[in-house]
């Protein structure tokens, strides 16, 4: 008998303890089934092909994190997000032609992307027609928001349908100038773009505001991006006296430039915009990339607390590549979609419009307050639909690394 | 037979009392437990409940750590308050900054510069002060020309480089002020090198 109570009492605190335990690490890893959900497609487009593959992967992967984790939170009741990733190969023509198609799929109600400027300009007109909202968590181009004649003070907003979580050129070109000419007291530059409307733009701004502090540009060139021979283009530098280059352009061509102009004999600094921010740039250009710089948009991720679980989840999710520049402004990009699409479910009693038009109109409308924490800050839209979070980072290549060595914060 | 309902009694090793008699009024039936089997049960019930804990608190996940406070920079604003209308120094610029921060994140500001060599700052209150947490505190800043030669006229993005400090970090951070700041600015540095103090 004695031995019996025994027992009924060890498998008693055996059971209690089971359970307790299991409470302790229940791991409810329930994906959104979809059972009787209503399933919204998240478009993207990026370069996932190409030199440019490493920035646009790292932007399809946060996405696809974003997606994943509004789906395992059950974020928006009654609602599954799906990804659909388009590669536009970094050509505008490509990206238009997927604009056309994520705008005939019923189910997409928002888009995520580009990574070009040039490919978000041909994009942007075919989503406005149909009310499709879109986030770029790159484009940085003035224009896409402000209109072309913004550096006159008239601001235009084109198109109510875009959005975007990365700041401008407007303040990371002179940013640059400033850092160069009042902190690096480095007076003459010798400027080069590669024609491209990021490219361009983004090496007039600098210029412009260099020349306004009273430094000289002593030299100017354009390159064709698809090449890798710059020789004659480094010859040239390397015959000015120039202290340093700057490259407007991206790190494809941006990193073998930088190095050939140092081995024409300039060993000189090469500085650029967030394009050059890759590890890529690095990889391409070995030890002669060692002192360039390049400024990126938001402030460094690992100051950043809200980056950190996405720096653990992103790590844990198992994605080839790293996130790279883009990967922190593309989940918020996404989130930004997700959000929006939230607001109008839970507008409508619970439901999307049933109506495809209707929904997207009111997703777009809803885009303009949304406002949330997210991996790179405060994520939400100013009257033009730049994001109002305008911080901006300048990094040096020093060990193999881009380490940041100065970062803003633009009040206006 | 429903599935669902009370637990059907089994055999158990009590003494039932006599059944009531045909007629009488029913009550609840009371079992009357043995004082052995009660403090048997008491002793398995306690044990069970202490195991149970223990196990729970050996297995519960420990309560995260409070986050650390956000850095400085993530929780300060600064806001161009416009020029003053007279500074009262010749070949200098003054004009008022609103530095805000969030409620319960109190920073001070260690040091306001910026960056050009022929220009010079100073502030009142002068840095190191502290902006309480959730307010707002005025400061005048005055930025003085030291060099015609080399200043830049009309810059389109002046900037101050502000020192920020909280239990979490010291910062420096670029803090590039918009609403009118670059042209008033480059107006009063006008001024200052058309007509140089003597």
């Amino acid at each position: 008998m004695r031995h019996r109570s025994l027992f009924i009492v060890t498998t008693a605190v055996t059971v209690g303890a089971l359970t307790l335990s299991a409470c302790g690490s229940r791991d409810d890893s329930s994906e959104g089934g979809g059972g009787g959900k209503t399933t919204v497609v998240i478009g993207l487009d990026a370069p996932l092909t190409g030199d440019l593959s490493a920035l646009g992967q790292g932007i399809k992967n946060s996405a696809d994190l974003a997606v994943k984790t509004a789906n395992k939170n059950n974020e928006v009741e009654g609602v599954t997000f799906k990804l659909e990733s388009l590669d536009d190969v970094a050509q505008a023509a490509t990206g238009q032609q997927n604009a056309t198609k994520l705008v005939g799929n019923q189910d997409v109600m928002g888009v995520v992307g580009p990574l070009n400027s040039d490919v978000g300009q041909a994009m942007q007109k075919v989503f406005a027609n149909d009310n499709l909202v879109q986030v770029s968590p790159a484009n940085t181009n003035p224009e896409m928001t402000q209109g072309k004649d913004w550096q006159t003070g008239k601001k235009v907003r084109g198109f109510d349908t875009y959005f975007r979580t990365a700041t401008t050129d407007a303040i990371q070109g002179p940013y640059a100038a400033q850092f160069m000419f009042n902190e690096k007291k480095l007076k003459n530059v010798y400027v080069i773009d590669d024609k491209k409307t990021y490219g361009a733009g983004l090496a007039a701004t600098f210029s412009t505001e260099f020349k306004k502090l009273g430094g000289k540009v002593v030299g100017t060139d354009h390159i064709n991006p698809d090449d890798k021979d710059f020789s004659s283009v480094a010859s040239k530098v390397a015959q000015t006296k120039a202290d340093f280059v700057y490259y407007g352009g991206e790190y494809p061509a941006g990193a073998p430039l930088a190095s050939q102009i140092k081995n024409a004999g300039a060993k000189i600094p090469t500085v650029g915009g967030d394009a050059l921010f890759s590890a890529e740039y690095i990889k391409l250009g070995k030890k002669n990339s060692e002192g360039d710089f390049a400024s990126s948009v938001g402030a460094p991720l690992e100051t950043l607390d809200t980056a950190k679980k996405f720096i653990a989840d992103y790590s844990a999710g198992g994605y080839d590549g790293a996130f790279e520049a883009y990967g922190g402004y593309s989940y918020d990009s996404t989130w930004a979609i997700i959000q929006a699409v939230k607001a109008v479910v839970e507008k409508n009693d619970g439901k999307l419009p049933s109506d495809v038009k209707d929904a997207r109109k009111q997703i777009t409308e809803a885009m303009q307050d949304v406002k949330f924490d997210g991996v790179t800050g405060t994520v939400g839209f100013d009257e033009y639909g730049d994001t109002i979070n305008k911080q901006l980072s300048l990094y040096e290549v020093k060990g193999g690394k881009h380490v940041p060595v100065k970062t803003g914060v633009f009040e206006g | 037979m429903s599935g669902i309902g009370p637990v059907e009694p089994g055999e158990d090793t009590y003494q039932h009392p006599a059944a009531p008699a045909a007629g009488a009024t029913p009550s609840r039936v009371r079992h009357v437990v043995p004082a052995r089997h009660r403090r048997k049960a008491v002793l398995a019930a306690v044990a069970t409940l202490a195991t149970g804990v223990g196990v729970y608190a050996v297995n519960a996940p420990e309560p995260p750590p409070a986050p650390p406070p956000p850095w400085p920079s993530q929780v300060v604003g600064f806001a161009y308050a416009g020029a003053s209308p007279d500074d009262g120094h010749a070949g200098a610029f003054t004009f008022g900054v609103s530095i805000s921060t969030e409620p319960g994140r109190r920073v001070t500001v260690d040091a306001i510069t910026q960056p050009s060599a022929a220009l010079a700052v100073s502030t009142e209150p002068s840095a190191p002060f502290t902006v309480p947490a959730g307010k707002s505190r005025d400061v005048t800043v005055t930025v003085y020309v030291l060099d015609c030669g080399e200043v830049p006229r009309n810059s389109g993005l002046p900037f101050l480089e502000v020192t920020l400090r909280n239990e979490r970090a010291v910062q420096k951070q670029s803090r590039i002020l918009g609403g009118g700041y670059p042209e008033d600015l480059g107006a009063a540095i006008g001024r200052a090198c058309a007509d140089p103090a003597p």
